[in-house]
């Protein structure tokens, strides 16, 4: 065995270029594999910590369900109730920091213009031993308690700022700018890590300067030993009764994160799976190509003695070699991915989950080892066989292009499919984590799209060899235009070895069908994002609050006097439970959205469905939510408001698109309902619809009568593209992810063109001496590249189209309704550079064709 | 035989390469003229250095010294792409191998040196030729067989159809029979021999067989990088070995 794994390891070391690229192949392969689990163990590790982070060392949060928060009241019924030892109240809230023009300078604009959330604490509580809180100081001190104007701030935040201890922080209030003093800075982010350390925390007691006299947006409670969730649950649930609340534990919490970020780790692992399938091909080219140089030389070594297990193995111990080289140096550019990756996507999700790290899981190392291995060794398998079956007597005869059946290419793909797809089966509930893809509900949904996925691309590999000699006859024929000669003589060549080609152009099909298919599903992410908005918002721009802001204070009627704006429509989101789960729900004017025209129904009657709307009683639902509680027109949802009670929505229309929630679409309830029973103190947000032609002209003027009244103008079009670039941050690294299976791709087409030179360097040798120039063998090969290029073009943009639609909805990246787009741009881009790097592939093979001698290649035999 | 311009000449010829370490003087001097219409055949052992001549003679290969004057054109400093025109429009080539592309079938195989040029050989004077070569080699209603569907003598037929569908100046043929058994060796000498006496075709045949020598006009013998001795055996029909074998056993070969 020693002698025979020299001869091994020596037939790599003879071909040293051919033996990198398979290495390179399966090395990018297990590095994207590597980086996606490196990944993964960050977003763990970052759900973990935000849970850790946002739950303290609290075992039970009981949430404000209404606007106005949990009163002192409720806060002493928590405190009284049994089993209970520490509650502490926490007020969360968005708004924007002032600067002031006389002591800071230009270079901290910057950080001012994005929104600051604001933490009330007790001080008395958090930030002492016995809180539930953690607050670590970098400088300074804490909070002293009984509400003094004092702000603690993440030091790296205060460095932006060009603030320092004792410094003055303008907090902008509803009621106007508050001045608060700096006496302490926070280590690393501050207390909330979805806030991206944009987090001030001030006492609660002084919050009510701020925003009025709000109670705490939830409480955290920290239990006695002896006490458990479930019995204070029941306790609270009799103490607890004059206020409805909603309770959640770390579980929830994790769970909540984790299924935010589920869509992004089964894209990166859908392509890590993609981008190892491409390595694999590119395995078990070399192995083949190897083998028939050495026909002749495996046939002596079986004349010798040697056993038919004995040239398996031979195979076998090549690919070992190339499995283990290649993972190892895949985990090194696999750590090095995850750090781009890591840096590029920052948060995560509609949560803002930070990712951690990376992280390299030690099971993480092995398993993207083994998967590597294991990988190389499927593809390893048919060559081993095909290896084992060379009789002695091929030793004696003059080779001969053997033609294999199509059964022997079925079996082998079969066999690499099932390994790839087997690796793949197992590292998907690793990358999706227990939750499984948010809005498919359950773990088989999460699942089945990527095996969806992957059996568009198994059926393409499968059908690739079959339609490879008409799809090669037409795609040579823009090459027979301009290169006649050329076209004819290397049309033959891809069907030299039927099964190499189609691997070739399989490997560069999926990859650019990964990148089609991206382009759609970031296509249809943008126009479901613009349809969505334009659908369901009745202005052009939208003005935001920091508080909401009640009809009675007259800012609609305030906005509406605007000379230019025909319409001012007041709009709440809040949430509501339906069968034990969050709701997203939009208090809106029916008669407003009437008016302009906005909500496309696809059930119940519009004009009956607005107006019932605005008399309470009756909801309107987004199909995603009627689809996901099989709900229709007539049916009642009960929504629990408190206090044991519901009322009763009679659902009076279905539409196409709910207004944007906070993790989904929200349902429509009217203005009446959602302020009497529903807690909605006022409008957090006004759409603003310009008169036809006067949004330019009237667009200064409303935006100062906005600011004067604290609200903050948005053009649609500016959410869109904020929704956008978020979209797109991550599309790109997706994207990046599949250029990478395109230049494996490539890499094998080098290696299959590079084999059929060395095969035919006989009949190039005739073709010289019949007359062919350097130039012409040159070209005949960059031709065949070409025509490879573009049937896998051709193969992989349809395959990508499909897949495309297939994916429509990978929850928080595209949404269901709107339909998938077919980017045809990106067709084009993607069938250029994949016939362009399989024509750039051709390079090195073509020179080394066209430097054949003639007279070598005449005589040997 | 009146005097006419020679169609090939060789000029002092030698050729020197390294094989590994060790320097190896294929060629050391060798003139040689060839005639139109005339049929030469080069004989001598392995490693004579008479395939070499051969190559240099098509211009394949380059001499390290002398000339080589093809139809009154030097063609031994011609570039790289002068030299594979000239290939492909006044020489033609076969090799002791079967020296066919398995893709194509028999015609397009013939059509090959048509093809390259950039002509199409399935239509007009192209496919004229085309036809022509096969019925000169015998293979007419075998066009559209390939290769392996081919014995090996029809398959060398092939091969030289090839060699002369474009007409060129000359043909060279390396060791064609070398490969093959005594009754289809004869069927290539046949087919060689009718396109030298029926078209006039200049053929230079590289050979270590008494056999196939004595289809020539003349034999060139080659030993040791030099032309050793000419043997004239002039235009005849039946082929016999006798003289031959009489004149290469006084040269005690």
């Amino acid at each position: 065995m020693t002698g025979l794994g020299r001869f091994a390891w020596r037939s790599l070391r003879a071909r040293p270029l051919r033996t990198a690229l398979s290495i390179v192949g399966i090395a990018l392969g297990v590095a994207v594999l590597f980086a996606a689990l490196a990944t993964d163990a960050g977003i763990e590790a970052g759900v973990g910590r935000t849970v850790d982070a946002v739950m303290g060392q609290s075992d039970l949060r009981i949430g404000a369900f209404e606007e106005r928060g949990l009163s002192q009241s409720s806060l002493a019924a928590i405190r009284a109730t049994p089993g209970v030892t520490v509650a502490a109240p926490v007020l969360e809230q968005q708004t924007y920091l002032q600067r002031d023009p006389l002591t800071t300078s230009d270079a901290t604009a910057g950080a001012y213009g994005s929104p600051v959330t604001v933490i009330g604490i007790d001080p008395a509580i958090d930030g002492t031993a016995a809180g539930i809180h953690d607050l670590q100081l970098a400088a300074g001190q804490g909070l002293t308690s009984g509400g003094a104007a004092e702000a603690l701030v993440p030091a790296s935040l205060a460095h932006d700022l060009g603030l320092g201890i004792s410094d003055t922080l303008t907090i902008l209030g509803s009621n106007g700018p508050e001045p608060y003093r700096i006496v302490g800075l926070l280590a690393g982010g501050g207390p909330d890590p979805t806030a991206a350390g944009r987090a001030v925390v001030v006492p609660l007691a002084s919050t009510s300067a701020l925003f009025g006299s709000r109670g705490a947006s939830w409480v955290d409670v920290r239990l006695a030993d002896a006490a458990t969730v479930g019995g204070v649950i029941a306790e609270l649930d009799q103490s607890l009764t004059f206020e409805p609340y909603v309770l959640s534990d770390r579980a929830d919490l994790a769970a909540s994160l984790q299924a935010s970020t589920a869509g992004f780790q089964a894209l990166t692992a859908l392509i890590a799976a993609v981008t190892l399938f491409g390595g694999a091909f590119l395995i078990f080219n070399t192995l083949s190509m190897t083998l028939s140089e050495r026909v002749r030389e495996i046939g002596l070594l079986r004349a010798a003695g040697a056993t038919r297990r004995q040239v398996h193995r031979l195979v076998l111990v090549q690919a070992l070699i190339l499995g283990v080289a290649g993972s190892i140096l895949g985990l090194v550019l696999g750590f090095g991915l995850s750090i781009l990756i890591v840096r590029t996507v920052g948060l995560l999700g509609d949560r803002g989950v930070p990712i951690d790290g990376p992280i390299v899981p030690p099971q993480g190392v092995a398993f993207a080892i083994l998967v590597g291995i294991l990988v190389t060794l499927a593809a390893a398998l048919e060559p081993a066989i095909q290896a084992g079956r060379i009789s002695p007597i091929e030793a004696l005869r003059p080779a001969q292009a053997g033609r294999r059946s199509i059964a022997g290419q079925l079996r082998w793909l079969a066999a690499v499919v099932v390994t790839v797809g087997v690796a793949g089966l197992a590292f998907w509930p690793i990358a999706l984590g227990p939750f499984g893809v948010p809005g498919s509900g359950t773990d088989a949904a999460g699942i089945g799209r990527p095996l969806l996925v992957y059996a568009v691309l198994l059926i393409v590999t499968l059908l690739t060899p079959l339609v490879l000699g008409p799809l090669g006859r037409l795609a040579s024929l823009p090459f027979a235009l301009f290169l006649p000669t050329e076209a004819r003589l290397s049309r033959g060549s891809l069907s030299r070895d039927r099964k190499r080609t189609a691997l070739t152009v399989g490997a560069l099909t999926i990859g650019l069908a990964m990148i089609v298919a991206l382009g759609g599903l970031a296509g249809s992410a943008h126009a479901a994002t613009d349809a969505w908005l334009t659908d369901v918002i009745p202005g052009d721009l939208v003005a935001t609050s920091i508080r909401p802001v009640g009809a009675a204070e007259g800012v609609s009627e305030q906005l509406a006097a605007v000379a230019g704006v025909a319409r001012v429509s007041p709009i709440a989101r809040f949430a509501v439970a339906f069968r034990g789960v969050r709701l997203d729900a939009a208090a809106v004017a029916g008669s407003d959205l009437g008016a302009d025209g906005r909500l496309t129904f696809l059930a119940g009657d519009r004009r009956a469905a607005l107006i019932a709307l605005d008399a309470g009683g009756s909801t309107i639902v987004p199909q995603a939510v009627a689809d996901e509680f099989g709900l229709q027109v007539g049916d009642t949802l009960e929504l629990p408001v408190g206090g044991g009670e519901a009322v009763d929505e009679r659902i009076v229309g279905v539409v196409a698109r709910g207004m944007p929630g906070q993790s989904g679409e929200a349902i429509l309830i009217g203005w009446s309902d959602a302020t009497s029973h529903f807690g909605v103190l006022g409008a957090d947000a006004f759409a603003i619809r310009f008169a036809p032609g006067q949004a330019v002209a009237a667009g200064p003027a409303l935006a100062a009568v906005a600011r004067g009244l604290a609200l903050e103008p948005t053009p649609l079009s500016g959410i869109e593209s904020a929704i956008n670039d978020a979209f797109d941050r991550l599309f790109s690294l997706f994207d990046t992810l599949a250029l990478l299976a395109v230049l494996i791709a490539g890499l094998g087409i080098v290696n299959t063109l590079t084999m059929n030179v060395y095969e035919r360097v006989r009949e190039i040798g005739i073709l010289r001496a019949a007359g062919m120039t350097r130039r012409q063998v040159w070209r005949m090969v960059v031709v065949e590249a070409g025509t490879m290029g573009v049937v896998g073009a051709f193969l992989g943009c349809l395959a990508g189209v499909v897949l495309g639609f297939a994916l429509g909805g990978v929850a928080g990246l595209g949404s269901s309704a709107g339909g998938p787009t077919i980017p045809w741009l990106r067709i084009g881009l993607a069938a250029a550079f994949g016939i362009g790097i399989a024509m750039l592939a051709a390079f090195q093979p073509a020179r080394i064709a066209s430097r054949i001698s003639i007279v070598r290649a005449v005589q040997f035999e | 035989m009146a005097i006419q311009q020679p169609i090939l000449e060789a000029r002092d010829l030698t050729k020197r390469y390294a094989l590994g370490e060790t320097i190896v003087d294929a060629l050391r001097g060798v003139s040689l003229t060839v005639q139109p219409g005339e049929f030469v055949a080069l004989m001598g052992s392995s490693g004579s250095g008479k395939s070499t001549l051969l190559h240099l003679l098509g211009g394949l290969d380059r001499p390290t010294t002398g000339d080589v004057i093809l139809g009154g054109e030097t063609i031994s400093d011609l570039d790289d792409d002068a030299a594979t025109r000239l290939r492909r429009d006044r020489t033609g080539f076969v090799f002791q191998f079967f020296n066919l592309i398995p893709l194509l079938d028999a015609a397009e195989n013939v059509g090959l040196p048509l093809t390259i040029a950039g002509q199409d050989p399935r239509r007009g004077e192209a496919a004229e030729r085309v036809r022509d070569v096969f019925e000169l080699v015998d293979l007419g209603g075998k066009q559209h067989h390939r290769p392996d569907q081919l014995s090996a003598g029809e398959q060398q037929r092939v091969a030289i159809a090839r060699a002369l569908v474009n007409r060129p100046a000359i043909v060279l043929a390396d060791e064609p029979t070398g490969n093959l058994d005594f009754t289809t060796g004869g069927e290539i000498l046949e087919a060689l021999w009718r396109s030298c006496a029926q078209r006039g075709q200049t053929i230079v045949l590289v050979t270590h067989d008494a056999k196939a020598a004595a289809y020539a006009d003349r034999v060139e013998v080659i030993q040791d990088g030099l032309i050793r001795d000419e043997i004239v055996l002039g235009r005849r029909a039946d082929h016999t070995t006798t003289a031959l074998i009489a004149r290469l056993a006084q040269l005690g070969l």
